[in-house]
């Protein structure tokens, strides 16, 4: 009889920590893996809290799975724990596009790899918006390259909802544009690398588009007026 | 056979094929005097030991909090695997059938003589878990858990049964 030790959750190490949640590294039933935990917000109205908590929660795991669902590569969830609030998923290894975007800003870009990169992003973000979802938090730090099979891995599904609207589509996409100008301008302009790709892989790209223009004109937020 | 350990308990877990009492066994537990009790899994859903680890962990959490779904704690290991919500549907899928040939037996922190019970008690042939990949029947897994092709693409047959363990109750 062979034991096969773990070390189930035997060590909590705290990696990040944000607005909404804190982010350990941890070990799952014997796999090297990552727990977000949800905090609660003190200021808030303890009903509401736990109601705004367990449903940002619920919608994470969701979106998450669902977008394994449409292809699109997420880290494997492995629990969620709606008492203690927290999401245990895979531990992807390799680095954020941010940081490889920002290698190439300072060694040079290396031409194959950011083509390889920028069709991958494109592609992503097509077959996840034909599915209807949203991801809400498009950065390139929310984007990782899993090493050994260069493949793009999107994270941080917090900010994610169900829609089909091309308004929250072109949203979405504004949000990565404005994101790429500012961190990482000395790039060359990813962004009509991406969108081509967009183009290819999603089916309802020209209704996007359309209205990525008008998004571009006033902003993210829409102006409420009448 | 092989032991997992897992939040601080451990789960013990064998393959059989060939098994040849299974109607025995299923009227044993139904009845309640399965001795020991443990978990008799349908092994032809079972493509990897990883999902059924994330569902043993699911059923410890809820133990730990008195919050069984299920009647006993090797039911519910039995029922979360099935990533449904329909407790009869489930322990008829991944649990055992009259029919049933080839098996995966778990147990929460068994004792060894136990486990030797337990081997007396199944009469059919013990198999290493390697041979669950193999021996999986993966368009039965992609019916019962509903995962396309699209999916495989970028996920493997035991992640995505995994997925569908961890996301049930956000559903």
């Amino acid at each position: 009889m062979d034991t096969e030790a773990s070390g189930e959750n035997g060590s909590l190490v705290l990696i990040k920590q944000g607005a909404e949640a804190r982010v350990f590294e941890s070990t799952f039933a014997g796999r090297k893996s990552i727990v977000k935990e949800r905090f609660s917000k003190k200021y808030r109205h303890p009903t509401l809290d736990s109601k705004l908590t367990l449903k940002r929660l619920n919608a994470e795991a969701r979106c998450m799975t669902k977008a394994r669902r449409l292809g699109v590569s997420t880290p494997v969830l492995y629990a969620v724990d709606p008492v203690t609030h927290t999401l245990t998923f895979e531990y992807i290894e390799g680095p954020a596009i941010k940081d490889i975007f920002l290698e190439f800003g300072s060694k040079g870009v290396v031409d194959e790899k950011m083509d390889d990169i920028a069709l991958q992003i494109g592609d992503t973000i097509g077959k996840l918006h034909d599915g209807g979802v949203i991801h809400g938090d498009l950065t390139t730090s929310n984007m990782l390259w899993r090493s050994g099979s260069n493949q793009l891995v999107l994270i941080d599904f917090g900010l994610s909802f169900v829609s089909t609207l091309p308004e929250d589509k072109a949203v979405d996409l504004y949000v990565l544009e404005r994101a790429l100008l500012s961190m990482h301008s000395s790039c060359g302009n990813v962004m009509d690398k991406i969108l081509a790709a967009y183009r290819k892989s999603s089916k309802q790209w020209s209704a996007t588009f359309n209205k990525l223009g008008q998004v571009r004109l006033r902003g993210r937020k829409r102006t409420m007026i009448g | 056979m092989k032991v997992y350990e897992l939040s601080g308990t451990t789960l013990s877990v064998a393959l059989f094929t060939d098994v040849a009492n299974s109607k025995e066994l299923l009227e044993l537990m139904q009845a309640g005097t399965l001795e020991p009790e443990v978990a008799l899994l349908n092994a032809s859903l079972i493509p990897d030991i990883f999902p059924v680890l994330a569902a043993a962990h699911k059923t410890l959490v809820a133990k730990s909090r008195d919050s069984l779904t299920t009647r006993t704690l090797h039911s519910e290991l039995v029922y979360n695997y099935s990533g449904s919500k329909h407790i009869s549907e489930s322990l008829k899928r991944c649990g055992i059938s009259d029919s049933t040939t080839y098996i995966l037996v778990a147990r929460f922190g068994a004792l060894e003589e136990e486990m030797t019970a337990m081997k007396t008690l199944i009469k059919g042939k013990e198999i290493d878990l390697e041979e669950l990949e193999g021996k999986a029947n993966k368009p039965q897994i992609q019916k019962h858990y509903k995962i396309t092709g699209v999916e495989l693409g970028i996920s493997t047959l035991g992640d995505a049964i995994t997925c569908r363990i961890a996301a049930r109750d956000a559903l």
